[in-house]
Formats: C-alpha cells, structure tokens, sequence
C-alpha cells in the first residue's frame, strides 16, 4: 500500500510541474497549446537517449532534455507570433498530431511504437536513484524548483509584460513591450521546464513510448489547469492532485465496472470542464468570474 | 492506374469531409463559437443509425431519420444549454472553447461505455467494390456518398440565398446587431445554425459507418478535419470550406502514391499548420486582423 | 525490499517446521491482461485458459493451498502494461505474472528484471521478446517460427510466390517483415512489396489500392484485433480476391466468423486435441464442457503458463522452499520438461519453446487443419 502511494505521489509531481508550466503560457501569456505532451516526450526521450549513450547524472541529462525541448519549442512560438485564439488552437493541435507521428516513425531515436527500454536509473552525485522514496524526494524537489522559477518570473517585469499581451496585445505592443520577444521566450521556458517532467518520467518507469505522449495526456493537463483555476499560482497544482487522485478514488469505488475506470474519468472531467465554464470559469481556486479577456 | 484508382477514393473520401466541414464552418462563421463538439456530432450520429440499423434491425429509413433528429437534438442543447449561458456572462473564446472541448470529452467516453471501444460497422452490400473498369473499383457508396454532398451543399446554398432565415444566418456572421434591428432575433438564428450545422454531418456519419467502420475516437479525426478544412478554406467561407475538404481527402490518398500510409494523417497537418504561418486567411477567407 | 522480508519470513517459518512438506499456503500470481478496449477479446481467450487451469490445480490441491489469480488490466498498451504491473509486484507482491502482447511484454520486462519476477508470455510473439532477460519466458512460439512454417507450404504447395505485406509499424510487424525479408527468396518466393499501417489506422481504401497495384499472389496481414478485421473487410470490399495470409493473431472467433475472411490461412500451434495424453484430454473435456466449444492454441498456451508455475510452486515446495521468482527460475531451468497440454513440453535455456506447427484455413465453422510444419 504504501508503495502505491510513492507511486502516486510521484506521479503527482511529474504531472504538477507540466500543469505549472501548461498555466504559465495559458493563464497568462494566453497561449492556449494542446501540444504540451509533445514537450514533455521530447524531454522524457531526450533524456532516455542521453542516459542510454552518455550519462545518467541528472545535472547532465535533464539540462540536455531541456536544451532540445527549448530549441523545439521555436516551432510551436512560431504560429504564437502569427495568429491567436482559434488559430493557434488549431496550429497546436496539428502539432500535437504531428508530433505523435514523428515519435512513432523515428525508430532510431524514440524506438518507435516499441518505446525504449531498460533506461538506466538516474545519478544524482555518483548514486543511483532507485529507491522510491529517494525518487519522490528527488521528483518533489524539482517541483518545488520549477514552483520557484515560475514563481519569481511571474512576480517579475517579465510576468507583468506577460499578462499585459494577454489582456490587450496591442496595448501591449503600443507600449513599446517587445511582444514577440516576450511571448517566444514564455513558450520557450514553459517547455524546457516541462522537459524536466518529462526526463523525471523516463528515469522513473525505465521505460517510454509513445502512448503517454498523445492528445489524451495534453487534454488532461489542459483539464488540470482549467479546473484547478488558470492564471492562479495554486491552480495547476490543485488540478493535478485532484485529477491524479480520480481513477484511484474511482477504483474504490466498488460498484463502477473496472474495466470502465478510465472512461469514468473522463467524464468526469469533461463534465467538471463543462460546468465549472458555465458556472465558474476561473476555476476552483480562480476568482467566481474568471478573467477577462 | 493506381493514381487514378486513388483519385477517385480521394473523391469519395473528400465529399465526406467536405460536408463535415461546411458544417462546421457553418457554425464558427456565424457564431464565432468553437465548436469542437461538431465531432461529437458526427459521432452520435453514426452510433445511433448503427444501433437503430444493425442492432435493432430496423428499417434504414427510420434509422436514418433517428441519426437526425439525434444530431439535431444534440447541437441544439448545446447551444442553449451550454453555450448560451456562458455567452451571457462573458462568452470569451477560451471559455466556449473549454466548455465544447468538455462536451466532447463527455460524449467520446459515453458512447465507449455504452457501445465499447473497439471497431464496428454497419454491413451493407453497398460497400463492395464493382470493376467499372480494368483495375478501376469503385463502390455504390462512394458513388452515393458524392452525389448526397453535392445535393446537401446545393440545398445549402438555396437555403442561404434564397431564403429570409438562410439570409439572416448569413448577416449573423457580418453583423448581430443589424440582425437584431431587422426583427430577428441573433439567440434563434444562432439555435437554427447549430441544427444546420450537425444536420450536415448526418449523411457523412452514416456513409461513414458503413465504409471504413466506427470507433468512439472517430470525433478527433472528424474535428481535425473540420478545422483544417476551414481554416485552409478561409473562415466565413462555405465554398472554401467545402473545397478545402475536398482536397484534403484527395491529399490524404494522392500521398499514398509516394508516402508510406502513416504519414498521410500528418499530410494534414502539415498543410494546415504551414497555412496558419503564412495565409492564416486561407484561400477565400476574410483577411485575419492581427 | 518487502521480498526479501517475506522469504526471510516464510524461512524462519519454514525451519520451524520439520522435513516434511511445508505447511499449506494459498498462492496468487498476477494477469495482465488487455480487458477493455479495442483488444479486449484477447483477454477473454487469455483468461478462459488461465481460469480453467487454476480450477484445476485447486481441485487436484496441486500447491497445498489455494490458488488465485490477479487481473489487471493493461488495454494491450505499454504504458497501462507498466501502471499494473507496478501494481502486481507491489501491492500483491506476486513473485510470476502473466502477459500478453509484444508492446506490453518489452514494457514490463524491466521492472520484472529489477524486481526478480517471473513473467510468462503466452500470446505475444514478437521474435524480440526471446531477448528480454531470464525472468521472461515464452510458451507460445514465436513469429519468426510462424512466417518461416508457412512459406514453404504457401510458395511450394500453392505456388503463391509474389507476397505482399501489410503489417503494423511497431515491433512485431517490423520482425514479421525482416523474417520475411530474409526467408522468401530462399524459399523461392518474392517480397513485392511492405506496406506498414499506423496502429490506429481504421481507412484501408488507399492501402487496398497501392495492394492492387502490386499485383500479389497472396497478401500477408500482420496486424491485430479489430485493425485486422477490418483490414480483411475493407481488403475484399476493395476487390482484393487474393489469397490472405496471417500469423495466429487471426485465431480469434470474430474474424473466424467474418464472412469476407472465408478462406484466409493462417498458423498456429499444432496441438492434437484428441490426444490421450490425461493433461490434454482434462484440458480439451473440460473447456467443452464449460464453453460448447473447441479451445485454441491461446487458450492452451495460458493454461500451460499457469499450469507450469504450479509445478514449480510443488516442487519448490517439496524442497522446503519460498516460492519467489529467483527460485521458480531456478527450479524450471533445473526440471527443463513438463507435462503440459500438448504433451511433454520442453523450455529451452533462454525461455523459449519450440513446438510444431499448423496451417489453418478458415471455413466458418471454426477452421480445418490444412498442413502441419516441423519445427525448425
């Protein structure tokens, strides 16, 4: 029991850093990407292959994972700088889709469909993490980290810059805001930060494929962060615990068919979507009315 | 032959797509609402005339008509139920578009648990290939599936130009407010748009069933479709989106020629995602202001 | 960790005891097994097999307590594969697993390495799963055996020599296409063509054309589950009329009943129902009984695994020894021979079994036996 527990604990932390870095660009940068799975596979590869043909040490093959992330994520900036709203939703989802095919196809690097396999356990100082509850140490850490980075940088110019082109893009740049700078450069942290998540994965299971990156993985982080509240510091990760909580408290639940835990889930969100944008868009911890955009 | 044989299951393919992306594009241009439970839509559709038809064995017509009045009835609610009370508050793109995204969600998993989450399709003698030709098979239903989206989109049209309603969807889409001055009212034109809208998508859900097979998931491909089909058609435009659509299914078997099959969903993508960088306005859209 | 303190446990118990067989203890051993989604018939057929062998073992009080199995359920996905095979190990702590499907067996194989616990494949049969270390073993051939028994038969005895192949883009497809790759020209065929299909592929109208195009003798389908179907559906409605070939994924009684699959030919294992060998014949009588049916090799194949981890479980037993994972490896590579359904089985050192083969043609009424091939 409680080896379950480390195990849900973990994947709280993995899943809380990507519903952090998610609410960053959408709550408020406005940048509303159903691609961020694609980020987090690409940090999870990135580190599986570094740690399987260079080292494990974490300060090695998380910051390689983030370099490749980082330099990726220019793509998805791109269509950010061209167009907003429905526009980019649609250019986010074709990257998505895209991406799932480039993951399957690139067998020398993802593996495949296959995935990778036997990936080395990570080191931190010359010791190998294998341990569970060193692990959720380790995963915790780097949450609190990336709370920290995301945090400070809200808190900064850079964070009122952000939310300044979020709520009227041109005031913003009649201001003299570089907006272009500033909404690449959001991309660019979001998804290099969720690269961490994504090699704290891969170190974690030893083994990835392509199943956990798809459009499933990024509408339940898109769902985390709108029913924990966006552009709130406490709604990503409220929105995590509570929907990595859900399929295990569906599970107890004796009279629903198990076979049907996952679909249950689902809905349960998508139902929790629904009525908190009729009743309560800000989300749970967001204010009753929700911001103005 | 074999370009050929693909040019005509492209044709065939894209009618279907076509009506599913004049549908949608139906709906976002008079609306502005994003719609992502079109393929919703779509998908009660064919799980209904599937049930109606091959479950309950009951005559095609009836199933046909139940297809309907599900889809109908369906986008309808949505847009008083679920859409309309958002906009009254505040009605920012994000929030409809979270709110339809739900729905989808909601409604994907529904029909998984009630019909299960493997392949079904309707059987009918309609889907076997005939040689017209040497090496040329051509099905009665892509035959049939070409001449309902021809038929579907001449109505259409009659309906939008012809008609008092079909014009005051069209001045929707310009001008709410002078649609209001005109004595109608925007709530009943935007309710009639949404029935429209997931009426256009019936005779592609039931063509659909029956020749490549249903499976819960098909929303996403139907709604992906819809999307680049309108965008690279040109928001606001009917014919763009239906062209769009068009090309996009003979894009999708034309790249067999040369790529292996996996990729030709990311055709698609590549096509849309390229038209989002450099013409965001498509081809006879209205130009974006950015 | 908690394993090492449970054999400490039923040690101390053990030397507490005297020489005789040690005292009675109920068993449970884990499933993963596919039980929804789009391959969830699989684990019907997988289970049937395991369930009927655990009633037996109970009633014949084969391990001096009880038996239980464990399902979990992985969709035939990795990723869901790892969620409960973590839970198995874990939770339950059982010390042998049973899986199924390629994708899921490499995913779990290293937790099953890392944590010394035995896990049984009975229905996958991607070559690469001979090579995923000492605690996974196979009681199913796998396809690299099935392409090579039916090439000769298909080139030879019904002089089909242009192949084309449609396979699915993930591991065992890509094996299914080196095998042949590398056995057809020997054999005096010709690979014309490889067409690979995304796994969730449900439009086959312009595969079917390029097929066409290609001009086959016999279409290959290496695919599964209701992709497979259908592919043969959409195949014929095509105008595809040449001969379809697959590997044993095609046992299944959906696509046995699917009209446009009359006709199709495939391999499985060879087992000789009407043997009088007392395990095949229990085996064959009761599921009859249970089911009004025919079993198959699958079904076969997952009462074997569980089957051969009770007589371990008794040997080990006998010898006064935990029954963990490190110890049934031991012992099974100490006994080597079983007498499973089938007859005496033997698993070789890396884990594999080599058994014959058969060439099935379906009829709709369940499928008549064709040819039969000698291992390699």
């Amino acid at each position: 029991m409680f080896a379950y527990i480390l195990n849900l604990a973990t994947l709280i932390c993995i899943n809380g850093v990507l519903a952090i870095t998610l609410n960053f660009i959408m709550g408020y940068a406005g940048i509303f990407s159903l691609a961020h799975a694609i980020f987090f596979g690409v940090g999870a590869y990135s580190a599986a292959y570094f740690a399987l043909h260079s080292s494990a040490s974490i300060f090695l093959a998380v910051p390689a994972a983030m370099l490749v992330a980082a330099v990726l994520s220019l793509v998805l900036a791109l269509p950010a700088l061209r167009v907003r709203g429905e526009y980019f939703v649609a250019a986010s989802l074709g990257l998505q889709v895209l991406g799932v095919t480039v993951f399957s196809e690139w067998k020398s690097i993802t593996g495949g469909l296959g995935g990778i396999i036997g990936i080395p356990p990570v080191e931190l100082f010359g010791h190998a993490v294998t341990d569970p509850v060193q692990f959720l140490l380790l995963a915790s850490g780097c949450l609190a980290l990336v709370i920290l980075i995301t945090n400070t940088l809200l808190r900064s110019s850079f964070g009122r810059n952000l939310k300044a082109i979020r709520d009227s893009e041109s005031a913003a740049h009649s201001f003299g805001k570089n907006v272009a700078a500033i909404k690449t450069l959001s991309v660019v942290i979001s998804s290099a930060l969720a690269a961490v998540a994504g090699a704290l994965y891969a170190f974690y299971l030893g083994f990835i494929n392509v199943e956990s990156f798809m459009l499933d993985t990024s509408t339940l982080l898109m769902a985390m962060v709108i029913i924990g509240g966006t552009g709130t510091l406490l709604g990503p990760i409220v929105g995590a615990v509570l929907l990595m909580l859900l399929p295990s408290l569906f599970s107890y639940m004796w009279f629903l068919p198990q076979t049907e835990i996952g679909s249950i889930q689902q809905i349960a969100y998508g139902t929790a979507m629904v009525l908190l944008m009729v009743f309560r868009p800000g989300g749970i911890v967001g204010s009753g009315k929700g911001d103005r955009r | 032959m074999l370009l050929l044989q693909l040019l005509i299951n492209g044709l065939q393919v894209g009618a279907l797509y076509a009506l599913i992306a004049v549908g949608f594009s139906l709906v976002f241009g008079s609306t502005r609402v994003f719609h992502f439970a079109h393929g919703s839509a779509f998908t009660i559709a064919a799980y209904v005339f599937y049930y109606v038809f091959s479950v309950a064995q009951v005559h095609w017509t009836i199933a046909i008509l139940g297809a309907t009045a599900a889809a109908v009835l369906f986008g309808v609610m949505l847009d008083r139920f679920v859409y309309a009370p958002i906009q009254v508050h505040e009605g920012s793109f994000f929030t409809l578009f979270v709110a339809s995204f739900g729905t989808a969600i909601v409604v994907q998993n529904l029909i998984g648990v009630i019909f299960g989450r493997s392949f079904v399709s309707v059987t009918t003698p309609l889907s076997r290939s005939i040689e017209i030709s040497p090496g040329l098979f051509v099905s009665p239903l892509s035959g049939i599936a070409i001449v309902v989206a021809v038929l579907f989109f001449g109505g259409l049209q009659f309906f939008l130009m012809r008609t008092h309603v079909g014009m005051g969807l069209r001045a929707l889409s310009e001008n709410p407010e002078l649609v209001r001055a005109y004595g109608l009212s925007p709530r009943r034109l935007s309710t009639m748009v949404f029935a429209l809208g997931s009426l256009l998508v019936v005779p592609a859900a039931i063509l659909s069933a029956a020749s490549s097979g249903l499976s819960p998931a098909i929303g996403h491909h139907v709604m992906l479709i819809s999307l680049a089909a309108t965008i690279v058609g040109g928001v606001g435009s009917l014919r763009g989106a239906a062209c769009a659509g068009l090309l996009l299914g003979m894009a999708e078997n034309l790249a067999l020629v040369y790529f292996e099959p996996q990729w030709s969903e990311a055709v698609t993508f590549i096509v849309l995602f390229l038209f989002i960088l450099f013409r965001p306005s498509g081809f006879f859209g209205r130009a974006i202001a950015h | 960790m908690s394993i090492f303190k449970r054999m400490f446990a039923t040690a101390l118990v053990t030397a507490a005891m005297s020489a005789a067989i040690v005292h009675a203890e109920d068993l449970t051993i884990g499933a993963l097994f596919p039980m929804s989604g789009l391959n969830a018939s699989y684990g019907d057929i997988f289970s049937s097999g395991a369930n009927l062998a655990r009633d037996h073992i109970n009633a014949d009080n084969l391990i001096g307590g009880k038996l239980s199995i464990q399902y979990e359920d992985s969709q035939a996905l990795p990723q869901q594969g790892v969620i409960g095979m973590n839970k198995l190990v874990n939770v339950q702590k059982v010390p042998y697993v049973l899986s199924a499907f390629t994708g899921v067996s490499k995913a779990i194989s290293t937790i099953a390495t890392r944590t010394k616990t035995v896990a049984v494949n009975g229905g996958g049969v991607g070559p690469d799963l001979a090579e995923l270390g000492p605690y996974f073993w196979n009681v199913i051939p796998l396809a690299n055996f099935e392409v090579r028994a039916i090439i000769p038969y298909l080139v030879k005895e019904r002089n089909l020599k242009r192949f084309v192949l449609v396979y699915v883009d993930d591991p065992l497809g890509q094996s299914v296409r080196k095998e042949m790759e590398a056995t057809l020209p020997s054999a005096g065929g010709q690979l014309v063509e490889a067409l690979s299909v995304p796994a969730t592929s449900q439009q086959f109208g312009g595969i079917a054309a390029r097929v066409r195009a290609a001009n086959p003798d016999v279409v290959y389908v290496a695919s599964y589950g209701s992709q497979e179907l259908q592919i043969v559906k959409q195949f014929r409605d095509a105008g595809i009329k040449q001969q379809l070939v697959s590997y044993s994924a095609f046992s299944i009684p959906e696509l046995n009943a699917l009209p446009e699959a009359l006709g199709a030919m495939y391999t499985t294992q060879l087992v000789d129902w009407s043997s009088n060998d007392p395990v095949t014949k229990r085996f064959v009588d009761d599921y009859k009984a249970k089911f009004n049916k025919m079993p198959t090799a699958y079904i076969a194949n997952y009462y074997n695994a569980v089957r051969t981890f009770a007589l371990l479980a008794n040997q080990l037993q006998k010898k006064g020894k935990p029954v963990t994972g490190e110890n049934l490896l031991a012992q099974r590579i100490e006994t080597r021979t079983f007498d499973l359904v089938g007859g005496k089985v033997t698993i070789a050192e890396n884990g594999t079994v080599v058994v014959p083969m058969q060439i099935v043609e379906i009829d709709g009424k369940g499928g008549k036996t064709v040819s039969s091939a000698a291992p390699k």
